[in-house]
């Protein structure tokens, strides 16, 4: 037990990501260091209320109320903005919460958390970061995650396909975003 | 020097941590939250230097508290206080499943919340029963709710000098009912009343810093030695180290 080598693995992040994972934009822009530069991320507006399973395969940012569940596949980021209020199971690469988020939280590489950020329920990550004056009531593991590929292409599939599909209603997700 | 870091595997930089080192009061929390939009956030994590403020106090409460958990393959732990990045990631790093869940401030929360409804609907005053006790069972109805006999450590710090005595009575009764036998909880009581309000985090697995915040709750007694062994009677073991700084560090074993 207690082996410096073993704290390694058991998903404490640096320091370094402290230092650059808040400071340096506050919205989910190219500037983020926690996300792909490349990808553009879809967006759950503050007027946007979504009751059900939303589930995608790219970067997503709500700052709306979600209640359901939120599934992202393997690669993608997941950021709750400070006006977001989601009730629901969230899945997702990375997670930065700067809002309100009751459910269970699964971050398979790293959760940070906002100094507005609250979460109220199990966290299971492979890092985690904490800002001064975040809240956090719930029940905390983290390490290293197995990521389970048999998931992540049910999720990129059923994003794929309800995408493909013709929408009566002007979408507000991206097209590789899709909320039951 | 730590067992831990006798063994080199002690965690955060070693500094010099000779009694308590007093700087400059300021609440940390309102400067975090106030900071310029885009300036870097307050380094966190166990080598995270001391805020403005901040100071650290030498802790044998907690280098005995890690010594009674040593050999725990896989702890589980409560944290009654802030969740810190200092505090979860050390415990964190030594394998613990980490429970984390701000008492204090969910009580406060539970005050203002009763308050506000009481003020929306005056009828509610005359259905609910006003009296502490009364109050404090409807706050644990929605609070530490969790399975018996699944912790081996609690993190008390100095919460009971701040809560109201049925409420006390009533948080100590569930601990006890949290603990698996064997387990440790931490807790903390002034000696005398004290002058500002502060909230602790591990730095190292002998050191604590104490970070000066608003004041959430004022302090409600001072508890002599024999009331808390009163409250932890149900204990087999109390272990008290008393500080220079009117705090005394205080583990009970169940």
């Amino acid at each position: 037990m207690w082996k410096r080598e073993d704290a390694k693995s058991q998903g404490v992040a640096e320091n370094s990501s402290v230092a650059s994972g808040f400071g340096k934009s506050q919205s989910f822009d190219s500037s983020n260091s926690f996300s792909d530069s490349s990808r553009s991320a879809a967006t759950i507006g503050q007027g946007i209320r979504i009751k059900g399973e939303v589930s995608g395969t790219e970067d997503l940012f709500v700052d709306g109320f979600v209640e359901g569940k939120l599934n992202l596949a393997a690669d993608c980021c997941l950021t709750v903005g400070p006006n977001g209020n989601v009730k629901a199971d969230l899945v997702a690469r990375e997670i930065v919460v700067r809002g309100k988020v009751e459910g269970k939280v699964i971050a398979r590489d790293k959760l940070q958390i906002g100094s507005t950020g609250e979460i109220t329920g199990e966290v299971q990550t492979g890092r985690l970061v904490i800002e001064d004056g975040a809240t956090l009531r719930g029940t905390v593991e983290a390490g290293r995650m197995e990521v389970s590929k048999a998931d992540t292409k049910a999720v990129a599939a059923a994003a794929t396909s309800t995408a493909n599909k013709p929408s009566p209603q002007p979408t507000v997700l991206g097209s590789g975003t899709a909320a039951h | 020097m730590s067992f831990l870091n006798k063994l080199g595997i002690g965690v955060g930089s070693p500094r010099t941590t000779q009694g308590v080192r007093h700087e400059v009061p300021g609440p940390i929390h309102l400067t975090s939250r106030a900071r310029t939009p885009g300036a870097p956030a307050p380094q966190a994590g166990p080598s995270r230097g001391a805020v403005e403020g901040e100071s650290n106090r030498l802790s044998n409460g907690l280098k005995e508290l890690l010594w009674n958990l040593d050999g725990l393959e896989r702890g589980t732990l409560l944290d009654l206080g802030p969740a810190w990045q200092t505090t979860l990631s050390f415990f964190i790093e030594r394998g613990f499943r980490v429970s984390s869940e701000d008492i204090l401030f969910a009580w406060k929360s539970f005050l203002n919340e009763e308050e506000a409804r009481l003020k929306q609907d005056f009828a509610a005053g005359e259905t609910l029963e006003m009296t502490p006790s009364a109050r404090a069972t409807r706050f644990m109805k929605e609070n530490l709710q969790y399975s018996r006999s699944s912790f081996d450590a609690v993190l008390l710090w100095d919460l009971l000098d701040y809560l109201e005595q049925a409420l006390v009575k009533q948080v100590v009764a569930s601990l006890t009912e949290l603990l698996r036998p064997g387990g440790v909880v931490f807790a903390m009581f002034h000696s005398k009343k004290p002058e500002g309000f502060q909230r602790y985090r591990v730095v190292n697995s002998n050191t604590l810093q104490m970070v000066p915040t608003a004041v959430l709750c004022p302090p409600q007694r001072v508890y002599q030695n024999r009331e808390i062994q009163d409250l932890f009677g149900r204990y087999r073991t109390m272990k008290s180290f008393i500080g220079r700084d009117q705090l005394r560090e205080t583990l009970f074993i169940k």
